[in-house]
């Protein structure tokens, strides 16, 4: 059975508008009235619920009805509801948990959501974000069948999000791999492995922390010598990327290795005690650059390293996050078919539960706030096209949602989050400036 | 694709540089990485040349700097490549950290230090010092004399590096200077001596990454629990025992050598008019040559002097050097380098260890010479040979003795 997609339901972001009812109902009805809606937001003290067909895997309302007028689409997945057999028994409202399929008076029988073919007017109609029609169900259905080639039990922090980078990455990159994974967080948890067992089953190994794109670049240049098509993949930390490891990686982009480098940024070298690294950003509590009487975290500004990786003009640049997933499935993709003509480099954001000091269960949350607030921001870049913003920039929710879920910040003073504040500015209209500037050379 | 060399054996006039250049594309190497540093930069300006001329056949990689250079054979040695670079001075001191892990890995490459001697002060001119920094990480080091045993043993580097009983990186060193530039008539062995002498490198299924048989290659080992240390040791201890092979090895190959191209070039080390020797000078490099003259002007005058060069220095031939020195009264062992913590040369103290072995211990003196680029002169050797003399009659060990300080 495959995964479908479904619309999800953010009541944090929901201010009560009615907006998605009136849309439903007047795409369904053709009257503005919300009691024709199939999607019914209600008030509950200082918070939202849904009343929505969740379009469930093992729907009760199928099984309650005795006529066989229910049923559930294969292909789209939608519980579709058939009029002709239909008996008004209304059994199936019994079962649904969720107000999902209620009688109307007005069609005088049950009505539900059909998720309009898969382009729901509610969601359009919603311009606060409370409601998303999320497909990221395909990732599932395409890369579900791909096997996993990392063995289960990697012994990662609870709630890292690294894991999944890996898991995810390489099974669709595929077997016919050479994997490096320089000292850091990747190997840590085992990938590569202890005294004889190993956590992956493609060739993988230990580069130097400073060497990874020099070690692929000879393994790489030996098999296309010798006719066979290998995949040559880092999963590198931003130390061994950004820090040490930069001359080897700046070098192999110059010379435009057929490599696949993704570099999972954690912002530190959160595996060796949480120290500072290049890419921490300014104001973040560290290990090295603690907070005291004197001490209020660093006093520097993060490198921006999938930038400078864009000045060797490689064969293609990104920026992803884990909260993004369909957006990090689709530049691996590209990633994986432009590292076969020449150097590409994957820089996927990774919030770390135990270094930046957060809950474990906020990991893709955490990912999404420095998104949504602008403080990573989702692009790609090729020679031909030039940069293109992944998702836009207008309308960032504000900096604190982010910095407050980190206790890395905790300490931060008002004039060190307009720091922060202006930076993010900064490199918002730097990075505008490079998508638009790509607007205007294609123009 | 084979390499298209075509020349019949023939005698050629070149400097130890293209020398070596020669030697590693008659080996049919797979890679080299490139990286230029005084005085070894026409060296891979030949390698450079004999790709673009289409006489090597071999992936060229053009890197950003010397650790790099080690770091992208590493990759292609682990995916089966035969594998050459070379260095020498800051260059090698740049590339210490994946030439620390060189011989752990068991990567058979081979690596030439065109010596240079070490910063600071500032200096591009020849000296041991570089190689001697580097001699206990345990890279087979083979020091040589002549252009002709330049090419010679860099061909021969490969045999024992790939050596079943050995897997181990081995240096060919050649002096800056002495041999990189100097020039002299070399003879070119064909290609199918050396095809019948080296056959092409087998994959070392211990250390390989082929998705055909995916392995996790150097996993964390060690610790206190567990089967970690027994495992290090293992491991460790395996690596001591393919340096220990590798003399054994190093013989075998100039053996073989010698039977297909003619040549004879000691494998260990050379004694020179040793028979009846009372005093011997110890030597190392391009100096054994006018330490070979100074010794005949000696036995002219009547002094009953000889020599003995070390041509293996790392794993060092102690029951050769033992049997060599064994009978004499008095020995002058000439550095080209220095031992800081000792106050003397760094061969003078592996010699002086090895005679604890021989059957009759003489006295040993150091003496340190040609130190960035100086020259070490048959007067040198000379004045070596009259103060071993002194210490063959009063068995008082003085000073080291600074050959260059007046120069």
């Amino acid at each position: 059975m495959g995964a479908f997609n479904t619309i999800a339901f953010k009541p944090e972001h929901c201010d009560g508008c009615n907006a998605c009812m009136t849309a439903c109902a007047t795409a369904k009805t053709g009257s503005a009235d919300i009691i024709n809606s199939r999607i019914q937001v209600v008030a509950d003290g200082d918070t939202f619920e849904l009343a929505l067909c969740r379009q469930c895997g093992d729907p009760k309302c199928v099984a309650n009805c005795p006529a066989a007028a229910l049923a559930k689409d294969d292909a789209s997945g939608v519980i579709a509801w058939d009029g002709s057999k239909c008996v008004n028994c209304l059994l199936c409202t019994v079962g649904c948990a969720y107000g999902g399929i209620v009688y109307n008076a007005a069609a005088g029988h049950v009505v539900k959501c059909d998720s309009c073919g898969g382009d729901p007017a509610c969601v359009k109609a919603c311009d606060r974000g409370a409601l998303t029609y999320l497909t990221t169900a395909n990732i599932y259905n395409e890369v579900g069948d791909l096997e996993d080639l990392f063995v289960p039990g990697l012994a990662g922090c609870q709630g890292c999000n690294t894991e999944l980078i890996m898991r995810h990455t390489l099974r669709r990159i595929g077997p016919d791999t050479v994997l490096a994974t320089p000292p850091g967080c990747v190997p840590g948890m085992g990938s590569v492995g202890y005294n004889g067992l190993t956590g992956t089953k493609v060739p993988v190994f230990h580069p130097l922390l400073t060497n990874t794109a020099s070690m692929l670049t000879g393994i790489k240049r030996h098999y296309k010598r010798q006719g066979r098509e290998v995949n040559a993949v880092a999963l590198a930390g931003d130390g061994g990327t950004a820090d040490v490891g930069f001359q080897s990686l700046s070098g192999a982009a110059e010379r435009g290795e057929q490599i696949l480098f993704i570099c999972v940024d954690n912002e530190g070298y959160m595996n060796t005690g949480m120290q500072r690294s290049g890419c921490t950003p300014f104001g973040a509590w560290t290990s090295t650059t603690p907070v005291g009487e004197r001490g209020k975290g660093k006093t520097q500004d993060a490198k921006n390293l999938p930038l400078l990786m864009m000045m060797h003009n490689c064969e293609y640049v990104a920026t992803a996050s884990t909260a993004f997933m369909e957006d990090l499935y689709a530049k691996l993709d590209r990633a994986i078919d432009a590292s076969k003509r020449g150097f590409a480099y994957l820089h996927i954001y990774s919030p770390c539960t135990t270094g930046w000091r957060f809950p474990s269960a906020e990991n893709i949350e955490v990912a999404r706030k420095a998104v949504e607030t602008n403080f990573v921001m989702l692009w790609e870049f090729n020679p031909r096209d030039g940069l293109r913003l992944s998702r836009p920039l207008d309308e960032p929710r504000p900096i604190d949602e982010y910095l407050e879920a980190l206790g890395k910040y905790r300490h931060l003073e008002p004039e060190q989050v307009g720091h922060i504040e202006a930076t993010v500015r900064k490199n918002v209209e730097q990075i505008r400036g490079l998508a638009e500037g790509r607007r205007a050379a294609m123009a | 694709m084979s390499a298209v060399l075509k020349p019949k054996s023939k005698a050629i006039v070149c400097d130890g540089n293209e020398a070596a250049a020669w030697a590693v594309t008659l080996a049919r190497v797979d890679m080299v990485a490139v990286y230029p540093i005084t005085p070894q930069s026409s060296l891979v300006e030949y390698l450079a040349k004999f790709v673009a001329d289409g006489k090597l056949n071999a992936e060229i990689v053009d890197v950003e700097g010397e650790h790099s250079v080690l770091s992208v054979l590493h990759g292609g040695v682990l995916a089966g490549a035969r594998a050459y670079t070379g260095t020498c001075g800051p260059g090698l001191a740049f590339m210490f950290e994946p030439y620390l892990r060189t011989p752990g890995m068991r990567m058979p490459l081979v690596m030439s230090i065109v010596t240079r001697d070490t910063l600071t002060p500032q200096s591009v001119w020849g000296g041991h010092q570089d190689a001697m920094s580097v001699r206990e990480v345990g890279w087979v080091q083979m020091y040589c004399e002549t252009v002709q045993e330049v090419l010679d043993t860099t061909i021969m580097a490969y045999k024992v590096a790939e050596h079943r009983d050995v897997m181990l990186p081995v240096n060919v060193c050649h002096d800056g200077n002495y041999l990189s530039y100097g020039a002299s008539r070399v003879e070119l062995p064909t290609q199918e001596e050396v095809d019948a002498f080296l056959p092409p490198p087998s994959t070392n299924w211990h250390a390989a990454l082929d998705p055909s048989r995916p392995m996790a290659v150097d996993p964390l080992t060690g610790g206190s629990g567990g089967p970690g240390p027994a495992l290090f040791v293992r491991y460790r201890k395996g690596q001591c025992a393919g340096m220990q092979h590798a003399l054994a090895v190093i013989e075998q190959a100039h053996e073989d050598w010698a039977r297909i191209v003619g040549r004879r070039h000691a494998p260990l080390v050379e004694s020179y008019r040793m028979d009846d020797a009372e005093v011997a000078l110890v030597t190392l490099g391009s100096m054994t040559g006018a330490a070979k003259d100074a010794v005949d002007e000696a036995r002219e005058r009547g002094t009953r002097a000889g020599l003995v060069k070390v041509k293996t220095y790392r794993p060092f031939p102690v029951q050769a050097i033992a049997r060599a020195l064994s009978g004499v009264r008095a020995v002058g062992v000439v550095d080209r380098s220095v031992s800081y913590g000792w106050n003397c040369g760094p061969l003078y103290q592996d010699v002086i260890g090895a005679l604890q072995f021989a059957a009759q211990r003489p006295a040993a003196m150091s003496f340190i010479g040609g130190l960035a680029g100086a020259d070490i002169t048959t007067d040198h050797f000379g004045r070596v040979i009259e103060r071993v003399q002194a210490l063959a009659k009063d068995g008082v060990v003085g000073e080291t003795v600074w050959l260059n300080e007046r120069d």
